[in-house]
């Protein structure tokens, strides 16, 4: 039992793989200002809030459940803490603030979900346009703007050549496939999602793992924030928008099921990078707007019908 | 085997599609020698800069310029903005011609443009002076119409054609969105001084048309007495009047728009909305275009360069 998996979660993350070495390799025959250190920098640092979020759904997806609200906390964190940076709060205590901010609506998202039993797409629905509201409410719907240079080095500065956003991101991502990988967290994680039913038979305190899953994703937003907020020098309450979508687009692209029980982290890293990758082709190549639309959609399906036929192979 | 096929099958499939685009692509940059510059609006999914678009494709020949067309798909998506022009300036384009999603959010970028050494025109609406400055940014010139003088002119009319006494419902853009606060102070200044003109509902529909149908139906509900409107864009206009219709009360409401988008225009002259403020996006983008050819050519254009606004009635 154990053994098929692991190939056939191989075989996938080895499709994954190709798409974006096949990718990467034709758009740098098509133009030769994708192959440049510069320009590869720049699509890393595009990726990063997108695989940020995305982390946190592929928790919540294997867990069988669904986020929609993330977009919306995203802008919520992001204006809190302008608006914390704004009043002069010590800068580690205003981004500690914005992340909170993302964990406590997570956490809510969690206790609606797994103490108040409401299906997930119900209550990040509901948490979707709460968050927006809030974040509208408390900025009375302007953009918070004008941050120190200190902050925007979250953004715009380099470690070592790397840019920060980028380190943040790698950091991010060993984190959490350590943790799927090799804690209980993940262990759970991967048990709620595959049967609840007998995850919680089994002894798994399926609840409070369900709370902690929302609140992390939640968080993962509400850092993305920070990222996004130093890059535009702008907290915007209408930030966002969609982004959920992008964020379950990079996780099932990356092989992650939406049936729950079965993805990874490293596929969703993938499954950012090829979106990344495909919009900055698209954009060099200066590819009609709509065309590119069409085509990241069609990556998108490509993806999946992968996923359905290698999952249907293997019986 | 038959999992190792199918991965090979969708990556050819998906490299066989992005071909299709470079192919498509092709004829528009590279090549020719002649200087690329990009025009990249807010949304293309939006009459006033599809108009731009158009105004901008027929200078380009003229010119002497290539131009390529970018924008993101949600008016609002500051960053996804941000992204496109990233990746423009990662493509070495000569020039870049901007309409700004968001006037703070435009800063960074533009500061990256000027450290690639690419000028950018700004047209439609202004980056943040402020922000500029303290960020060290610089921009080429600015092309666009006054809002604000926009609004007025919307404003005096309305007080005119009303004879100075009216109840306002007003329809607002996003909130915190330069172009639409201009255009609100200016239509709030030329009321302010007719007391019998009253505001009694201002409510965001968010520059798009089917809120512009469920916001104006509530505030129908809500002030039955309206009987003028002041919209600051077409789009959410005629989604109101889509929402006058199907209350039957067609032609009892003066309706004040503003862009000029022949829906507008052909709404004007039937009678249905009493005035729109025109814009010239057309205009915009030609301009824009041949002052980034220009430019090219070593010649330096005037910090503002204004694109004339009048009223539809």
């Amino acid at each position: 039992m154990k053994i098929p998996n692991r190939l056939a979660r191989n075989a996938r993350q080895f499709g994954t793989f190709a798409v974006f070495v096949v990718l990467c390799a034709v758009i740098s025959i098509l133009t030769p200002h994708f192959l440049s250190v510069s320009n590869l920098l720049n699509v890393a640092q595009q990726t990063v809030i997108n695989a940020i979020i995305a982390v946190g759904l592929t928790y919540v997806i294997i867990s069988a459940g669904i986020d929609l609200s993330v977009g919306s906390i995203l802008a919520f964190s992001g204006v809190v803490m302008g608006q914390a940076l704004g009043a002069g709060l010590p800068l580690p205590l205003a981004i500690a603030a914005g992340v909170a901010v993302g964990t406590g609506c997570g956490a809510v998202n969690g206790l609606l979900i797994a103490y108040g039993r409401l299906p997930p797409f119900i209550a990040t629905l509901g948490m979707m346009s709460v968050a927006r509201g809030a974040a509208l409410l408390v900025t009375d719907g302007r953009p918070v703007s004008g941050f120190s240079e200190s902050f925007r080095w979250l953004a715009t500065g380099e470690v070592m050549g790397v840019p920060v956003p980028v380190l943040i991101m790698i950091l991010v991502y060993v984190a959490a496939h350590f943790v799927l990988r090799r804690t209980k967290f993940g262990r759970y994680t991967f048990a709620i999602g595959g049967n609840e039913e007998a995850a919680l038979l089994s002894g798994v305190p399926v609840r409070l793992y369900k709370l902690g899953i929302y609140a992390v994703c939640g968080g993962l937003a509400g850092l993305a924030s920070v990222i996004l907020t130093a890059r535009l020098n702008s907290a915007q309450p209408i930030a966002g928008l969609s982004y959920e979508l992008d964020a379950i687009a990079a996780t099932v692209i990356g092989g992650t099921s939406l049936m729950g029980g079965r993805g990874s982290v490293v596929g969703t890293l993938l499954g950012a990078l090829i979106m990344g990758v495909l919009r900055n082709g698209l954009n060099l190549l200066g590819v009609s707007s709509f065309i590119q639309q069409v085509v990241i959609g069609a990556v998108i399906i490509a993806a999946v019908l992968l996923d359905t036929f290698l999952k249907n192979s293997k019986r | 085997m038959k999992t190792s096929f199918l991965p090979l099958l969708v990556t050819v499939l998906a490299a066989g599609l992005l071909a299709g685009c470079g192919r498509q692509a092709k004829d528009a940059p590279d090549g020719s020698g002649r200087p690329v510059v990009a025009l990249v609006v807010k949304t293309l999914n939006n009459p006033f800069f599809i108009e731009m678009q158009q105004g901008a494709e027929a200078a380009a020949s003229a010119a002497g310029v290539q131009l390529i067309v970018q924008a993101a798909e949600r008016e609002v998506d500051v960053e996804r903005q941000m992204q496109i022009i990233e990746n423009l300036i990662q493509r070495k384009v000569d020039a870049l011609v901007v309409a700004p999603s968001g006037s703070r959010e435009i800063v960074p970028v533009i500061v990256k443009a000027n450290r690639a050494g690419i000028p950018v025109l700004v047209v439609d609406t202004r980056a943040d002076a402020a922000a500029l400055q303290a960020a060290g940014g610089q921009t080429a010139a600015f092309i666009g119409s006054d809002n604000y003088e926009g609004g007025k002119v919307a404003g005096e009319f309305l007080v005119e054609k009303m004879g100075g006494r009216a109840r306002i419902a007003v329809l607002e853009g996003i909130p915190g969105h330069e172009t639409g606060d201009a255009r609100l102070r200016g239509f709030r200044d030329a009321i302010k001084d007719s007391p019998g003109m009253v505001i009694i509902a201002s409510q965001p529909a968010n520059w798009e048309r089917d809120q512009g149908y469920n916001v104006f139906q509530n505030i129908m509900q809500a002030h039955p007495t309206v009987d003028a409107m002041f919209a600051a864009s077409d789009l959410m206009a005629l989604g109101a009047l889509e929402a006058i219709a199907a209350a039957g009360r067609t032609g009892r409401i003066t309706i004040v728009g503003f862009d000029a988008l022949p829906e507008a225009r052909a709404a004007v002259q039937r009678g249905a909305m009493a005035a729109t403020v025109a814009q010239d996006p057309a205009s915009m983008g030609r301009i824009g275009i041949e002052w980034a050819a220009r430019i090219l050519k070593g010649e330096i254009p005037p910090d503002e360069i204004s694109v004339p606004i009048q009223l539809v009635k």
